[in-house]
């Protein structure tokens, strides 16, 4: 019996000794491993870079271009989908097995993700000089810097608040551009009479509903809209409740299409445009890659058309809705930035290569002739002369222009607000739209929102 | 006499007086022959414990911070989640919007599943194909068929294409894209999922129903309603107290359809408790507050299971 029981006993504390190793060791692992990174060589090493934007194929040209000036840095460039991305990331930077470099998003998200990246202020001198500020687009300073840090360095911008048309369907039912509201109303009772879609918007999605409330803005008191981002001027401003009474107007006088506020402007919204079924969608700059032959057959054929024909794609600016003779107003952010984990085991390496992208000229001029950004480096603009475009005749002068004067703004486009203010401009925008809120009433509310998020 | 049969197996639910005292005795005996079960299911317990309760208590403790999941200092901040999040109607939606969709989705569920059960005991021609067609929409992602019921309910969807080739064009309307109807949609997509489920579990317990009494209950002269409402409906009790429990807990955790259907909208119409914890959670960075909102989860499940089950047993033993 005391054999019997002592063995039973030693049994136990065998077992109890094993899983709590068990335990500690998982806890151990969970707790990742605390590391600080290393710095490894400069020209050679295996680095790791994730985002959520470029696509594949435009990073694997930066890379293969990348790899012609360093052969012995390989890069590996992991894409994750935008609606996983904060959630991929996290416990990512948590551990050392994550990325050497991270794609951010400019805003709320710099100061979360800052104390997971490095400063970078001093490879930027170190590649541009003491005067590298001058050197590169302001707005990308502005929307990746946190607490005077360089949280991630811009590879390039993207710039809001125009439209875009498929001009054949304009030229098949004879119309021009519409240029105020009653001219966009006018268009889109053609175009219904002639059974074609007129204008598209996801407006489920808080930021392409900012965009088209912020170029209506734009239009009825240029500066108010960033103005109220940045707690200037209440969200219950005269200008605000404005360009909600005009964004009603698009609801009830027959602009958005029917359910508008069940659609995604990706991939709802943008489908049906590619596909020929509407002639106008709110979109910004980084439409632009789809007006050459081969992102447009990409596009439609993503858009599910089994042969795919390129349509002239071409920008326009937003109608004046006001009628109030502002111009049309354009807003931006960095599209986005890389930022350098500090728990990298190829620092050197990372640096290499984030310093190639975001100031190098040849590599600016690549992603300015990607035409999904434009550059971060002043004065990179797309070389025109080698990018085929389907209908050059009807597109080359606007595109042309439209990159040109996109980028002299200086208003931001998601900069100033955090995601509850955005999630309350979403909630303003869809009960206007469905007619639970009059204007004035989702404006009050925005403010008594944004009053109680301090 | 007490001595004599110690290693039997004795049925407790037959066993009287002294047999079952030595039955426990006889229980007792066997096991000090036995080895120890403690250490045996120490590591799986530890394992459990460690992974699974350690990770409740972790939530509980974050439902008093304002953290955005990253930084190393989160604020302690008491209650003021758990006071914020009853101060939201944006909250208050998800519970009203939870209590709709598990009455109307248990009910509909119950009748379709008891009617196809019914049917398919009968004599019916085809019957194992009709089983595979009811039930294989519970095999089917949410993932995959989502985009399927973008496009079949959006304003240009199939849905309202069949409408107007049925004469019912007028009620044709964006029902994805307003609020009045986006949840009555999802109702019916997970109504569509998950009947097949019901029927296969009713399908099942009928065949548990004694023949003899359903004969002589025909004999007495009781047609098919009279059948089902008195003999099969209380035969199938445990059954639907289940599927109660499983439908009510489901409801609380509804995440996929309305995520990935509606993204919760619009305006907020088709927002659940799920919706609410991975917004604030994760592309909003309220780690706290989407905490408090899962701890609320996980106790109205509690209380959920625990009622329906007390309820149950209570007509169970008032059915006997």
């Amino acid at each position: 019996m005391f054999t019997a029981h002592r063995g039973r006993r030693g049994l136990r504390t065998v077992a109890a000794v094993g899983t709590t190793l068990m335990a500690a060791a998982a806890l151990t692992a969970c707790a990742g491993g605390g590391s600080g990174g290393s710095e490894g060589s400069a020209d050679s090493g295996t680095i790791d870079w994730w985002g959520w934007t470029p696509d594949v194929n435009v990073a694997t040209s930066y890379i293969e271009a990348f790899n012609e000036e360093y052969p012995d840095i390989k890069v590996n460039y992991k894409q994750v989908p935008i609606e996983d991305w904060e959630a991929a990331l996290r416990p990512a930077l948590q551990t050392s097995s994550g990325p050497d470099i991270f794609g951010v998003q400019p805003g709320s998200r710099v100061d979360a993700f800052k104390t997971f990246a490095e400063d970078l202020t001093p490879l930027a001198e170190e590649a541009l000089g003491a005067d590298w500020q001058e050197k590169v687009s302001q707005i990308g300073i502005d929307g990746l810097t946190a607490d005077g840090k360089l949280v991630a360095m811009s590879v390039g911008a993207v710039y809001a608040g125009s439209m875009w048309v498929n001009q054949a369907l304009f030229d098949q039912v004879g119309l021009e551009h519409p240029t105020t509201l009653d001219e966009w109303i006018d268009a889109c009772n053609t175009f219904r009479e002639n059974n074609i879609g007129c204008f598209v918007q996801g407006a489920s999605q808080e930021g392409f509903d900012q965009d088209t409330l912020q170029a209506i803005a734009e239009r009825v008191e240029p500066g108010a809209w960033t103005e109220a981002s940045k707690g200037e001027r209440p969200w219950n401003d005269p200008a605000i409740v404005e360009t909600f009474e005009i964004w009603k107007r698009l609801f009830t006088d027959g602009i958005m299409q029917e359910g508008a506020i069940g659609y995604a402007q990706y991939p709802d919204a943008n489908n049906d445009f590619m596909a020929g079924e509407y002639a106008m969608i709110m979109m910004g700059s980084w439409y632009t890659q789809y007006a050459p032959e081969e992102g447009m057959l990409a596009a439609i054929g993503a858009a599910g058309v089994s042969n795919p024909e390129p349509f002239p794609l071409v920008p326009i600016e937003f109608p004046d809705v006001a009628g109030k003779g502002n111009p049309a107003g354009y807003f931006g952010d960095a599209d986005y930035g890389l930022a350098l984990s500090n728990k990298s085991d190829n620092k050197a390496a990372a640096r290499t290569f984030i310093t190639w992208l975001t100031t190098n000229e040849d590599a600016q001029q690549l992603v300015a002739d990607k035409l999904n950004n434009i550059p971060a480096l002043n004065g990179a603009v797309p070389n025109w002369e080698n990018i085929k475009l389907p209908f050059p005749d009807v597109q080359l002068e606007a595109l042309q222009s439209y990159t040109e004067t996109v980028s002299d703004t200086e208003l931001a486009r998601f900069l100033h607000l955090n995601t509850d203010e955005q999630d309350a401009i979403l909630a303003a925008a869809v009960s206007i739209a469905e007619g639970t809120a009059t204007p004035q009433e989702a404006a009050d509310t925005m403010q008594s929102t944004v009053e109680a998020l301090g | 006499m007490v001595t004599t049969e110690p290693l039997t197996d004795v049925d407790p639910a037959t066993a009287t007086g002294g047999t079952v005292a030595a039955a426990r005795r006889g229980r007792k005996g066997r096991r000090a022959l036995q080895p120890h079960g403690l250490p045996w299911i120490l590591p799986g317990l530890v394992l459990s414990v460690g992974v699974l309760y350690y990770c409740i208590g972790y939530t509980a403790v974050i439902s008093t911070w304002d953290w955005d999941g990253i930084s190393p200092n989160p604020e302690q901040v008491g209650l003021r989640n758990y006071t914020q999040m009853f101060a939201d109607p944006i909250f208050w939606g998800a519970i009203r919007n939870t209590v709709l969709f598990f009455v109307i989705t248990f009910t509909v569920q119950t009748v379709l599943g008891m009617l196809f059960a019914v049917l398919l005991h009968s004599r019916v021609k085809l019957a194992v194909l009709y089983k595979v067609i009811i039930f294989i929409p519970v095999v089917l992602a949410p993932a995959i068929m989502a985009p399927v019921f973008r496009q079949f309910f959006g304003a240009d969807g199939q849905f309202n294409w069949i409408l107007e080739h049925i004469g019912l064009g007028a009620i044709t309307q964006p029902w994805l894209g307003q609020s009045s109807t986006a949840l009555w949609v999802l109702m019916a997509i997970t109504v569509w999922q998950w009947t097949g489920l019901t029927f296969v579990l009713y399908y099942a317990a009928m065949g548990q129903i004694d023949q003899s009494i359903l004969e002589a209950a025909r004999i007495d002269g009781a047609g098919n309603l009279r059948v089902i409402w008195s003999i099969i409906w209380p035969g199938v009790r445990g059954t639907t107290v289940a599927l109660a429990m499983l439908g009510a807990i489901g409801a609380l955790k509804t995440f996929d359809w309305p995520w990935l259907v509606t993204v919760a909208g619009p305006n907020h119409a088709t927002e659940f408790l799920g919706t609410i914890i991975y917004r604030q959670t994760i592309p909003n960075y309220h780690v706290g507050y989407g905490a408090a909102v899962s701890i609320l989860l996980l106790v109205l499940a509690l209380i959920m299971a625990i009622f329906l089950q007390v309820r149950g047993r209570e007509k169970n033993e008032k059915a006997s």
